[in-house]
């Protein structure tokens, strides 16, 4: 009996972690400028933190080759050759953790030259980390257990 | 609860006759063969290149996202790798052996009658990866190497050696099979102890002894002995039964059955074998090394994998084994221990350990899921490229040559992810619960350590 | 052997033929007849085959590819227009050429600090029995320059001088200022000396002579020539020697690791207002003996050159309207 109760109150944890509105501070749209230098295989920097809103504009550098920067989730691109910048702009209207990623073959680890995009905070982390915990808590809990715990 | 599938005729036939499976095999010799070409002739851009994409992409994605986690050992039920040896092996394609062995046969030796090699070949691999998946002549090469060795074993041991103690994809399949909804067994172990010969293990020449040269009523008497040097009779876990169907096709009682299964039923029986245990550890470390060093934004880290030979690769590989060999064993070791205390348990702690190694599976498995999902959804459009143009020269088969690089599905890539580490986790604590049972020690600190690592991938992914 | 086992065996042989033969077969049916020239980094080989062949009038057939990174290529001298040659993928690209000769064939997209190096030559035989015109000797040998001393402004401006400015006093100039041979031959600051020691211009202030002389290097340039020039200095100059004309691009680094010394600095008035037009133009043909800068001889045309030399003195020289 106990069981069933604590699968519905696990259940509403979880609807909570994954939909309950999170109280981030919203911070005024700004527009941004950021110099990403590409080489082989990485850039620098490799991590872009933004706010949501903001009007993102990368300017690529690239130091050896041509290359691309393709941002996952917005699917703007934008590819440089040496000695020509290329600015690509967008605004940065979805929150959340994005990956960007070469689209010029560059040489044999083209496929892993990756740098994040942070637009805002990464709520889904944080809701999965939430989740995480609310899993392994009820992995524990949830059934008769050899060794007697105390459950609150 | 299971369901015997071969009770519908047209599995059963499917399954026992040879014709299906060896066109399967020669389908995917076939492509397994134009991959290795692909390497050694076409271009060395990798991404462009049949060998690299339908090996390290479409054959991977299908093996550990379908395959194994569906279908177990299915892969090597199709694999085309050991086929050429053990046709040179049996001395026919189709044709059941009538005479003895003609070539050495030899007894794979006891002191490597486990899984240790595999977990070398493996990590050796996965030490390597960052060429191999990149160059298209080292995958080709690679290949070869595990042609030519397993032909070669076949010739000089008997049944499938390299598939049962080399191949290094052998050994995480056989670990995973375990979770699979598919299963091998047999239908009534009283049957198999009063038969005469065990041919599903010897052979059908033993068949033929019991009845007096006759053929048997029932069976085929076109069977070989378990390739995969396993006595059906016994089997009560997929982790080293291949599907190759040949007990299916020898048994002369009908008593072999293909069973549908709930998933990780084999969990339910934790393993006592440290080799696995430690193959888990393997697993579960090189999924997060991958995570981190090639879908991670950490330029030096893959700069220091892929330069073979440097300070920095050495560095790599030092940190690399320090992790799966050390610093994973270890942690796991003291939760255990911990969990002893908890329940002031006595068992030795090798008993706990390796029997809570289990909980690794398929926390293991997932986080295997977890980080292909990325690869193979952010580079599946040279999927469609490589078919059309195989080798870079310039040809457009089907039509697709001309799809430039797009990522697929990148909207549903991290709530996907999200759900199959949960699942793992779920999964793991289960199964940390069935073990705990059995072993009267107490599974939360194991729960905490696989919590840990969810977490770590979880940061590791999003 | 039971017929069922022979059919067996056929078939693996014939699926194991048959996939090992099909690359073959279709490869030598596309590639009558072409050349294959494969693209790497010229660290790692350049072009291969790096020359060629070919006959006046006939087509050349030629499929292009790269083997490692983007690059592209270019006949020197010519306006075929360059195509990209991407990396696993092929190019095809048929040529005819008229006249007999020697041809360069060279990388258009920056693919290290050595990508200058990458070109080729195609040997053109036959064709037309007209004498070959004699090459005239470029002008910094006929005005006898020795173009690697080193020759810094003896005298610079304060601030920038602008063309716009010195338009004003257009009106003063004497016409043999305005000739081409005056601006290939001097340099800005020898120009500024001859202006100031002109009585005629006496009343001018020591900027305004500046302006004029800004005036000056402008009327040898056109709008679209000074388009055409910074458009082509974006492609084959900026990475070494910056965007901004500064000898600080990308590149700079590497060049001065190896020759030890940095790309020159255009926005540099010591060393920019001290050098003629034709000493330009003889450094951007001949090379730099050493000092890591390409020749380009056989890739420009001599108008291009002056194109070029006219948007690199834009460093020193304010825009007329821009």
């Amino acid at each position: 009996m106990k069981q069933w109760y604590y699968i519905i109150l696990a259940g509403l944890a979880g609807a909570v972690i994954v939909f309950a509105p999170l109280p981030i501070r919203v911070e005024a749209p700004a527009a941004r400028i950021f110099r990403v230098e590409a080489s082989r295989f990485a850039y620098s920097p490799a991590v872009l933190t933004v706010n949501p809103g903001d009007t993102v504009t990368i300017e690529l550098v690239s130091m050896d080759v041509v290359h691309g920067l393709y941002v996952d989730g917005y699917g703007a691109s934008v590819t440089a050759d040496p000695g020509q910048t290329a600015r690509l702009t967008f605004t940065a209207d979805k929150p959340g953790s994005f990956r960007f990623r070469c689209n010029i073959t560059c040489g044999a680890l083209h496929p892993f030259m990756i740098g994040k995009l942070q637009v805002g905070k990464n709520t889904l982390l944080w809701r999965a980390i939430g989740l995480t915990l609310l899993a392994a808590f009820s992995g524990v809990v949830l059934t008769p257990h050899p060794v007697s715990i105390k459950v609150a | 609860m299971r369901f015997d599938l071969t009770r519908f005729p047209v599995v059963k036939f499917l399954l026992k006759n040879r014709w299906p499976q060896l066109i399967i095999f020669i389908l995917m010799l076939a492509g397994f063969l134009y991959a290795i070409m692909a390497g050694y002739i076409g271009t060395p851009v990798g991404n462009n290149n049949f060998g690299i994409v339908f090996v390290w992409i479409a054959w991977w994605a299908i093996l550990i996202l379908v395959a194994v986690p569906f279908f177990g050992r299915g892969w090597c039920a199709v694999c085309p790798i050991p086929m050429p040896g053990e046709w040179i092996q049996r001395g026919a394609i189709l044709e059941p052996p009538s005479r003895k062995p003609r070539w050495l046969s030899l007894r794979w030796p006891n002191k490597f009658r486990n899984i240790w090699m595999q977990n070398l070949t493996f990590t050796l691999v996965a030490l390597f990866s960052a060429v191999i998946l990149t160059t298209p002549k080292v995958t080709a090469v690679v290949l070869t190497v595990m042609l030519f060795l397993a032909v070669g074993m076949s010739v000089v041991f008997e049944r499938r050696t390299f598939c049962r103690y080399l191949c290094p994809v052998s050994g995480f399949i056989g670990l995973y099979a375990q979770t699979a909804p598919i299963e091998l067994r047999v239908k009534e172990k009283q049957v198999c102890i009063t038969c005469d010969g065990k041919p599903c293990y010897n052979g059908a020449s033993t068949l033929r002894q019991a009845y007096g040269g006759a053929s048997p009523s029932t069976g085929s008497a076109a069977g070989y002995g378990c390739p995969w040097d396993v006595f059906p009779g016994g089997l009560t876990k997929n982790t080293y039964c291949g599907l190759c169907m040949e007990c299916l096709r020898t048994c002369p009682n009908d008593n072999i059955a293909v069973n549908l299964r709930p998933f990780a039923a084999d969990l339910a029986q934790p393993s006592r074998k440290m080799d696995e245990a430690f193959k888990a550890f393997i697993m579960l470390g090189a999924a997060m090394v991958y995570a981190g060093v090639l879908l991670g934004p950490w330029g030096t880290l893959k700069a220091a994998a892929y330069s073979v030979g440097t300070g920095a690769w050495f560095g790599y590989v030092a940190a690399f084994l320090a992790l799966i060999f050390g610093l994973l064993p270890a942690l796991f070791l003291l939760a255990v221990k911990v969990g002893q205390g908890i329940s002031k348990s006595n068992v030795p702690a090798r008993h706990s350990f390796t029997a809570f190694a289990t909980v690794l599976i398929p926390l293991g498995l997932m986080f295997w899921v977890g980080f292909s999902l990325s690869f193979v959804l952010t580079n599946a459009s040279y999927i469609l490229i490589a078919l059309s143009d195989p080798f870079g020269w310039g040809w457009n088969l089907f039509g697709t040559a001309a799809v430039t690089w797009h990522p697929f599905l990148t909207a549903t890539l991290v709530p996907l992810q999200i759900l199959a580490l949960l699942g793992g986790l779920l999964w793991s604590a289960r199964t940390a619960l069935k073990v705990s049972r059995e072993v009267k020690v107490s599974s939360v600190p194991v729960v905490v350590f696989a919590t840990l690592a969810t977490l770590i991938m979880l940061g590791l992914l999003l | 052997m039971k017929r069922s086992e022979m059919l067996g065996r056929l078939l693996v042989i014939a699926g194991v033929l048959i996939v090992l033969s099909v690359p073959f077969a279709v490869h030598n049916y596309e590639g009558q007849g072409s050349i294959e020239i494969h693209g790497r980094m010229a660290e790692t080989g350049g072009w291969s085959p790096s020359s060629i062949q070919a006959q006046a009038g006939v087509p050349l057939h030629l499929r292009l590819t790269s083997d490692d990174v983007m690059h592209g290529f270019a006949i020197g001298q010519s306006d075929v227009p360059a195509v990209d040659i991407a990396p696993g993928k092929m190019t095809d690209l048929t040529l005819t050429f008229d006249k007999p000769g020697k041809y360069t064939y060279y990388c258009t997209r920056w693919c290290g600090p050595n990508h200058w190096r990458m070109r080729g030559t195609i040997e053109v035989s036959g064709g037309s029995s007209d004498a070959p015109q004699p090459l005239s000797p470029p002008l910094y040998v006929t005005l006898n320059l020795n173009i690697d001393a080193p020759l810094p402004a003896p005298v610079t401006p304060v601030g920038r001088p602008s063309a716009r400015r010195g338009a004003a006093f257009a009106a003063m100039l004497t016409p043999s200022y305005l000739t081409p041979d005056y601006y290939h031959a001097h340099s800005p600051a020898q120009a500024y000396l001859d202006l100031r020691a002109d009585p005629t211009l006496s009343s001018l202030s020591d900027p305004s002579v500046w302006d004029l002389v800004a005036y000056l290097w402008r009327s040898n340039s056109t709008p679209d020539g000074l388009a055409e020039g910074q458009r082509l200095f974006a492609q084959n100059c900026a990475a070494c020697h910056g965007e901004t004309g500064g000898g600080n691009g990308v590149f700079a680094a590497s060049v001065n690791a190896q020759t030890g010394k940095f790309p020159v600095n255009f926005t540099d008035p010591a060393s920019m207002l001290g050098v003629s037009p034709a000493l330009l133009q003889g450094k951007i043909l001949r090379g730099g003996m050493g000092t890591g800068m390409p020749y380009w001889g056989p890739i420009f045309e001599n108008e291009t050159i002056w194109s070029i030399i006219g948007y690199l003195y834009t460093f020193q020289f304010d825009e007329e309207q821009k």
